[in-house]
């Protein structure tokens, strides 16, 4: 219905200008919901106001948009505004302010039917009256005046408003703002309804819950940009873009089970102004400056906006402009293709003796993620980690770091493969010693790299060196919050409490600056109180420096606070594996539920097993234990399985139906 | 904030203009003053006679130096407006301050004081005064700003109460500052721009009014005014007195009030923002 | 369905709050209060306070009945039924009842007051919200001249026109409200008082329409700015629709409110500018008693004058309800 293509919008402002909208392309389709999702200032609200033709007069803009074909940038006033709320009708901001104070609602909405259709005024208030009814507004409200409303009748008014003329294109921005949840509840069915009748629906919000629930298509849009187009149902769930994660971390829904993260840095807006270079040229100069400030750097921009708050930055994102580019049934803005995965395992096995540690296990990680693996003492959960970290070899399988095999790696170059991995162990008292000040416990993986790679280094360590190493130890006591002082460089771990000491642990995996940090039960060994901080560090430093963390713990509590997703173990094997939400909320292999259960102090699935058969070591690992066991899991192993297309894979013939946890709480009660 | 106040200012047209004219207006009448060699009540020169090297706006009706006289009467002008302007500014600043800082039936009394006073018509009151009193040039000033307080009272009140409100006025409330502590280091700084508008208003208002006034002839007919002069000048319109005697007198008097307008007209623009031009 | 609409406007309007009408009526109960006491306050029995200074020569039998007169007036409430019955005393210096010479000089004070007020809001207004919706050179300049204007008192420019109109060019006359003792019929009458209404008409519609200008831009800036202007705009209304159906329609609102105490402030030049027109108005009539001193006439003039600006006042505030649904319902 609607086609925006290589559409930018340019804000004059005095001798600045504001580029809020860079060569966007996109389409409304008749019965389809596009939802437009960023931060503030992101371009979002310039988009609707260009496609209804209400941008300030001296806006400078470039592209098209076309309505059915036809050609909307170049209509005359009187044109455009014959097909506004006629064809295209917009939703503003919830707020009284958008009624006129002095008229009646009822006036205000029959307006368009006045003056779009010549209908008398008489004939135009039944038909509003009949509007109004169905969006719930008693005749007897609707001759108030704006200021005698509440805000859920003012809100029901606009879309009455933005219907009456029964328009095919609506546009709604920022509509859920100040809403309660039962006007919430009525705005998605009314969604759904107008969705059904064919309108073509754009969707401005910051709430991704709503886009979810009621759209197909999502736009991230990033100082203007498009950086990438989803399915709307892949929000929360399986995102490419960094900045469309760290936008979906930020957002508080029902179903996030992690803490919130946020984006690292500041918004920032895009100021073009042109005056004369050096060499005496005259060119546009695009300046990124944050906020009010526009102080900003001379440099011409090229390559990715999201650059500088993008944790997965690589020296080619600044060199060249990128393209949106399909990926799968995403298009994504990014020279890497969106999120990389950091780490590959594939069928890996580990054994020990005649024990199994770890059978068969494939897990994938991206950058910048916290994968939590789960499962009770001996599951295999600490060897695969630290398979995955390479401190343990597999026996079979293969496994791939920043796309490089991770066994020739360490054969070729031992330390460089262990500087881009830090190592933090489950007892942090045992893991430093005791005999070390605290300097030297953070320096330790410098001194140890530097004794090797340079043999005559090693006695004499020249200034510069000792400069450097003094300013990485400092860096990364800094990044723990741990003081910096001379004195407490020199202080001994017995003087320290766990948690400082933990801490010194983290910080010394930092040191090296590591892209992986593998942490096994870095929290069991502390109070709750230390724990709660150290999970809020390591959650800190993923966002701040982009981490990518493995996390061991046989705590499923600690998991749902923590993770990204999560990787349930049992007896060696994965069996099930997910975004964390969807495993805490819907678990489908009985085993995460047991542990889901028993985590929340509900044992009410737990049965006794049925029988003492015994387990063939091809079985399902917890056939023995499971009240849904059916007849194969004594054989064979169950295949891989997943959920409606998404990353959530699990393992059993018989998983659990739909027990999401809310679900199961309501049959309760109405048992 | 004051220094921010001028850097605004000064960029403002009508502002610069005003000022311009005001500041030329204080030259040319100090130096004016000066150079009158005659006293103006002095009425012994030949009535009526056009201007001369001697007399530089010719003589009056009464055998008086026209120019002296011009000299005299706008220099009682303005300072009978400034007078009431400065009383009217320090009545209404602490009638604003009490009422918000009050409020309870002591704001409400003096808010509702000043709505009484403003609906009546000032110039009314003071023709009553006038008339009834023959009162001095100075009282009559004094009444006026008794009558023309309440719109700064009111300006000021309700900014004061929305300062009052402001975190940095609470904040020194919760640290334990009294009330005149408050006032004295939070509100009237503030409020700095409302006392230049007040002021320049009621000057402005003050000026038009003794001109009035005296062109109805309530002040004592000896003093030099304006208005008087007007008036005098006005009854011999159909004499050939209008270039020396009629037109100085009228041309002084719009200078003075168009400076005083393009300054209050620039500060409003200035202090009100949402008049700011997008 | 209407009905209800309608009653609910007749109940919001009977339940507002009166407060601005109150003190209205306040003030001109105080009014009268003054007008009683005054001559009592003064030194010396009636006649010597008023007449004290006067240039009327009065004669031991009119002293006799003023007194006599005076003490008709004793208690307030007489005072009051005098007012009311419009027996305001009898004016000694003109030989003629107060309430003849106030009644004979009021509709040429409303005729030229209630004409420029009226055109100067409309077109002021009208050019106040066109300057605040096109913007740019002609709006420059006439935001420039409108101010310009402003500053330009009222005695000056009726001073000014005077000279030029009336002397230099001798276009329009440059006394009186008509032509004495022509003896027109009607029609010629009306034209003749127009043509004598001109001068001091357009001395004073120059002083109004700057501020109506102004104030009107102002607001309408202001407005223009507001989401629900957008929303209007959005809806694809005809332009004079979003101008004046939502835009001037609240820009309205503060000219309005601002208006009732601009007129009583503007009423100083309106009597100096009919002094110097020898305009036949309550100026005219307030400046000769001035003149003459005649005390009795020039507090009845004042009190009925104030009196009648408290009227316009009480009119606006009804007016404005009107024009604003929300102080309707306002506590």
């Amino acid at each position: 219905m609607v086609e925006i293509e290589n559409y930018s919008a340019v804000y004059q402002d005095g001798n600045h200008s504001l580029l809020a909208l860079d060569r966007v392309t996109f389409s409304l389709n008749e019965g389809y919901i596009t939802v437009l999702i960023g931060e503030s200032g992101s371009g979002k609200t310039t988009m609707a106001n260009a496609i209804m033709g209400l941008l300030p007069k001296n806006t400078v803009t470039e592209g098209s948009i076309r309505l059915n074909g036809d050609e909307l940038t170049h209509l005359d006033d009187d044109s455009y505004r014959k097909l506004r709320w006629r064809t295209m009708a917009m939703v503003f901001q919830n707020s009284a302010a958008v009624l006129n104070p002095v008229q009646r609602i009822v006036n205000q909405v029959a307006e368009p039917l006045i003056y779009h259709l010549g209908i008398k005024k008489e004939e135009a208030l039944q038909i509003t009256e009949k509007k109004l009814a169905h969006m719930s507004i008693s005749s007897d409200e609707m001759f108030r005046y704006p200021h005698e409303l509440s805000g859920g009748q003012i809100q029901r008014t606009l879309f009455a408003m933005a219907l009456i003329l029964n328009p095919r294109v609506l546009i709604l921005d920022e509509p859920t703002s100040a809403m309660d949840a039962a006007l919430k509840a009525f705005m998605i069915s009314l969604l759904k309804e107008l969705k059904s009748k064919g309108t073509a629906i754009l969707l401005i919000t910051h709430d991704l819950d709503l886009a979810v629930k009621t759209a197909d298509e999502a736009i991230m849009l990033y100082l203007g940009q498009i950086m990438e187009v989803l399915p709307a149902r892949d929000l929360m769930q399986t995102l490419f873009h960094p900045c469309t994660v760290a936008m979906c971390r930020s957002f508080p829904t029902m179903d996030a089970v992690r803490d919130l993260g946020g984006m690292r840095g500041d918004a920032f807006y895009r100021y073009t102004h042109v005056h004369r270079l050096s060499d005496g040229k005259t060119e546009p100069h695009v300046h990124i400056a944050a906020g009010a400030d526009r102080e900003g750097g001379h440099a011409p921009i090229l390559g990715c906006l999201f650059r500088p708050r993008c944790t997965q930055a690589v020296e080619e994102c600044g060199r060249t402009s990128i393209q949106l580019t399909q990926a799968g049934t995403h298009k994504v803005r990014c020279v890497r293709g969106g999120i990389v995965d950091l780490l590959q395992l594939k069928q890996i096995k580990k054994a020990y003796g005649r024990i199994t540690a770890v059978d068969n296990a494939s897990v994938s990680l991206r950058a910048g993620e916290i994968l939590t693996i789960v499962g009770e003492t001996g599951s295999g959960k600490t060897t695969l980690a630290m398979i995955a970290a390479g401190a343990i070899e597999q026996d079979s399988g293969m496994r791939t770091f920043k796309d490089r095999t991770i066994d020739e790696w360490i054969k070729n170059e031992r330390f460089s493969f262990a500087s881009e991995v830090g190592i933090i162990y489950q007892n942090p008292a045992e893991s430093v010693s005791h005999r070390f000040t605290v300097y030297d416990i953070v320096a330790e993986p410098l001194h140890i790299q530097n004794k090797s790679s340079g043999a005559a280094a090693s006695k004499k360590r020249s200034g510069t060196q000792n400069e450097e190493e003094r300013k990485k130890v400092l860096n990364a006591l800094t990044d723990v919050h741990l003081p910096v002082e001379p004195d407490f460089l020199m202080r001994h771990p017995h003087e320290l409490n766990m948690g400082a000491i933990q801490r010194l642990c983290i910080a010394r995996a930092l040191v090296h600056d590591p892209v992986l940090i593998v942490a096994d039960e870095p929290t069991s060994a502390l109070d709750p109180s230390v724990q709660a901080k150290v999970i809020k560090l390591l959650l800190n430093l993923q966002i701040e420096k982009g981490l990518t963390i493995i996390f061991v713990t046989h705590d499923i509590g600690v998991a749902r606070k923590i993770s990204d997703r999560i990787c349930v173990m049992l007896a060696g094997r994965i069996v099930e594996i997910g975004p964390a939400s969807k495993i805490i909320n819907e678990p489908r292999h009985p085993y995460t539920e047991l542990l889901i259960d028993s985590a929340r102090g509900e044992l009410i699935h737990f049965e006794s097993p049925k029988s003492e058969q015994s387990v063939s070591p091809d079985g399902c690992p917890f056939a023995n234990r499971c009240s849904r066991r059916v007849g194969k899991c004594l054989e064979m192993n169950p295949p891989c399985s997943n959920v409606q297309g998404q990353s959530h894979l699990f393992w059993c013939f018989n998983p659990v139906v739909l027990f999401s946890y809310d679900k199961k709480m309501r049959t309760d009660g109405e048992k | 904030m004051k220094h921010n106040i001028f850097n605004v200012l000064i960029i403002n047209r009508w502002f610069v203009f005003g000022i311009i004219l005001a500041v030329l207006l204080v030259i040319v009448f100090t130096a004016g003053a000066w150079f009158s060699r005659y006293d103006p009540y002095n009425a012994s020169f030949s009535p009526l006679s056009p201007p001369s090297a001697r007399h530089w706006l010719g003589v009056n009706d009464g055998g008086m130096d026209i120019f002296s006289e011009l000299m005299y009467a706008v220099r009682n002008t303005v300072l009978f407006g400034v007078l009431s302007a400065a009383a009217a500014l320090a009545l209404g600043i602490f009638a604003g301050l009490t009422a918000a800082w009050k409020g309870g039936l002591t704001g409400n009394i003096l808010m509702r004081l000043s709505e009484v006073i403003m609906s009546v018509p000032p110039v009314m009151i003071m023709i009553i005064v006038a008339s009834f009193m023959r009162p001095s040039a100075v009282t009559l000033a004094f009444t006026l700003s008794l009558v023309s307080w309440p719109t700064t009272a009111k300006a000021i009140r309700s900014q004061a109460l929305a300062l009052r409100e402001r975190m940095h006025v609470r904040a020194a409330r919760d640290m334990g500052g009294t009330s005149s502590y408050i006032i004295v280091r939070h509100l009237l700084p503030e409020l700095f721009p409302l006392y230049l508008i007040g002021f320049i208003a009621k000057l402005r208002m003050a000026v038009f009014m003794e001109a009035s006034l005296a062109f109805l002839g309530l002040f004592d007919p000896a003093r030099k005014s304006i208005g008087s002069m007007i008036r005098y000048a006005l009854q011999y319109y159909y004499l050939d007195v209008w270039l020396n005697w009629l037109i100085p007198p009228v041309v002084c008097f719009s200078l003075i009030i168009m400076s005083i307008t393009f300054l209050a007209i620039s500060l409003e623009e200035v202090f009100d923002p949402r008049l700011k031009e997008i | 369905m209407k009905m209800e609409g309608k009653e609910l406007r007749i109940k919001t309007f009977l339940s507002h709050n009166t407060r601005r009408i109150m003190t209205y009526l306040i003030a001109a109960f105080l009014l009268i209060l003054l007008g009683y006491y005054l001559p009592r306050v003064l030194p010396g029995d009636y006649v010597t306070a008023m007449y004290s200074q006067s240039q009327a020569i009065i004669t031991e039998e009119e002293e006799a009945w003023l007194k006599a007169e005076y003490a008709d007036k004793e208690s307030f409430c007489e005072y009051i039924i005098a007012l009311v019955t419009l027996d305001w005393g009898y004016s000694l210096v003109f030989s003629e009842p107060v309430s003849d010479l106030i009644f004979s000089a009021l509709p040429w004070t409303l005729f030229l007051l209630g004409s420029a007020h009226l055109l100067a809001m409309i077109i002021g207004f009208i050019a106040g919200v066109e300057a605040a919706w096109r913007r740019g050179p002609l709006e420059k300049l006439s935001v420039g001249l409108m101010t310009f204007l402003e500053g330009a008192p009222e005695i000056a420019t009726g001073i000014l026109l005077l000279f030029i109109f009336a002397l230099v060019l001798g276009w329009f006359p440059a006394a009186g409200g008509e032509t004495a003792y022509a003896g027109y019929g009607m029609f010629r009458w009306g034209l003749d008082v127009l043509y004598h209404t001109i001068l001091p008409f357009i001395t004073l519609f120059f002083a109004y329409l700057p501020g109506n200008f102004l104030l009107a831009r102002g607001s309408m800036i202001v407005i223009l700015k507001s989401p629900f202007l957008k929303t209007a705009y959005a809806k694809g209304l005809p332009s004079l629709r979003v101008r004046y159906g939502h835009g001037a329609r609240n820009a309205l609102l503060p000219v309005v409110t601002r208006f009732g105490l601009r007129f009583s402030f503007m009423l100083t030049g309106a009597l100096v500018v009919e002094t110097i027109f020898s305009y036949p108005g309550l100026g005219t009539l307030l400046f000769k008693s001035i003149a003459l001193r005649d005390l009795p006439l020039i507090q009845a003039i004042v009190l009925f004058s104030s009196l009648l600006v408290l009227t316009v006042n009480i009119a606006l505030e009804i007016c404005y309800r009107f024009l604003d649904p929300r102080v309707r319902n306002e506590t």
